[in-house]
């Protein structure tokens, strides 16, 4: 185990996000996050980083996005957090800024337009194996599976807004599976 | 860059929506999709249903985390003002999505140690995974309806989803693939 590097500053946190950010450009988000703060920099150890991870997957907002301001709170707090956030953001978001410009400017053209109708057909099939990507976990949790077609059926045919349904579905949730004594984890009360 | 006093308003419509978004972003995914659907095109008409669509592919294509998509929502909002206003406005949707989530988040690294054991987020975490699960399936079917009015589209889009489960290619190929099979009239909107 080699010894971790001396604590960044400011500046470094946003260098080294906005490194992680580039790098990742072909995709791979985390392990480039990885490979970059844990074995480049040592920042961090394996296991803070998975402990970051941790938190940055439990809490709301995009995941890559937490565990940069989990990082960045890690050594410089609040301050820290927002160097990490500009890091990770800054290249990625101009970019995306500057295509956005180009859409709203061109989008009219028939050409243009066909094309468009084509990639969004793509992206749809994106967006549809999001759902499928984490069925495997629940497939074996009647109750889970349960909740969550109860989820679907509320959102996509009842038309029942998000939050609402969060802020109700919620409490239920997890008075259900609040950790009891005596069962194992996420095993049905007898 | 003629401002009237409705643009200012609408500029902290924008800010709101996303502020009070922020902490409903559950599971780190794109479970709010839906509702930005909801919100930017049929509660606000800053844009129509395609250039939703079109906003979305663009998010998934560029490099970068797809929530960004808010940044293009937020300039769609204020594009009828020019790209300055529509720019600034961009800038200020992301922000007001991520400024509460951040807030928690630094909050949440700097208590983890008393949290991690709490029998409140073991609850939350199991509680939370069906119902982030029926959130995404939610979004995929919204997104589908939004995208896709022609039996090709959707035989695409289902291939798609197929081929992100059973390979590891980068879906930038898809996308090119099927903007190619746009291009030349094979699917419609």
């Amino acid at each position: 185990m080699t010894p971790l590097a001396p604590p960044p500053n400011h500046r470094e946190l946003l260098i080294g996000m906005a490194q992680v950010a580039l790098s990742s450009f072909g995709g791979g988000l985390s392990a480039w996050s990885q490979r970059i703060v844990v074995e480049q920099r040592r920042w961090l150890s394996d296991e803070e980083f998975l402990t970051g991870l941790t938190v940055a997957r439990l809490f709301p907002g995009p995941n890559q996005i937490n565990m940069a301001v989990y990082i960045g709170a890690h050594f410089k707090g609040l301050s820290g957090a927002m160097a990490a956030l500009c890091g990770i953001l800054l290249i990625p978001f101009s970019l995306l800024m500057l295509l956005g410009l180009i859409y709203f400017q061109v989008h009219q053209i028939p050409a243009v337009d066909r094309v468009l109708a084509g990639v969004v057909a793509a992206a749809a099939g994106m967006a549809l194996s999001m759902g499928f990507k984490i069925l495997g976990s629940y497939w074996r949790d009647p109750v889970a599976l349960g909740l969550a077609a109860a989820t679907f059926v509320a959102l996509a045919v009842a038309q029942v807004r998000l939050i609402p349904l969060v802020l109700v579905a919620g409490p239920v949730a997890m008075a259900w599976y609040w950790p009891r004594p005596g069962t194992t984890a996420g095993e049905a009360p007898p | 860059m003629p401002l009237s006093l409705g643009d200012w308003s609408q500029l902290l419509e924008v800010i709101g929506t996303f502020l009070s978004l922020s902490l409903f972003s559950l599971g780190g995914g794109n479970t709010l999709l839906a509702e930005y659907h909801h919100l930017s095109v049929d509660q606000y008409c800053w844009l129509t249903s395609a250039q939703f669509a079109d906003l979305y592919a663009l998010a998934e294509a560029a490099p970068g985390p797809s929530s960004m998509i808010v940044g293009l929502l937020g300039m769609g909002a204020a594009w009828r003002e020019g790209p300055f206003w529509g720019l600034f406005s961009a800038y200020a949707a992301e922000l007001a999505v991520l400024l509460p989530s951040t807030l928690l988040m630094v909050v949440a690294c700097l208590s983890w140690n008393r949290l991690r054991d709490s029998p409140w987020r073991l609850a939350f975490e199991r509680g939370m995974g069906p119902i982030t699960l029926g959130i995404l399936f939610a979004v995929g079917v919204k997104i589908l309806q939004t995208s896709n009015h022609g039996l090709p589209a959707y035989a695409v889009s289902i291939a798609v989803c197929v081929l992100m489960l059973r390979t590891r290619l980068s879906p930038l190929w898809f996308m090119a693939v099927a903007g190619l099979l746009g291009g030349v009239g094979v699917i419609n909107r």
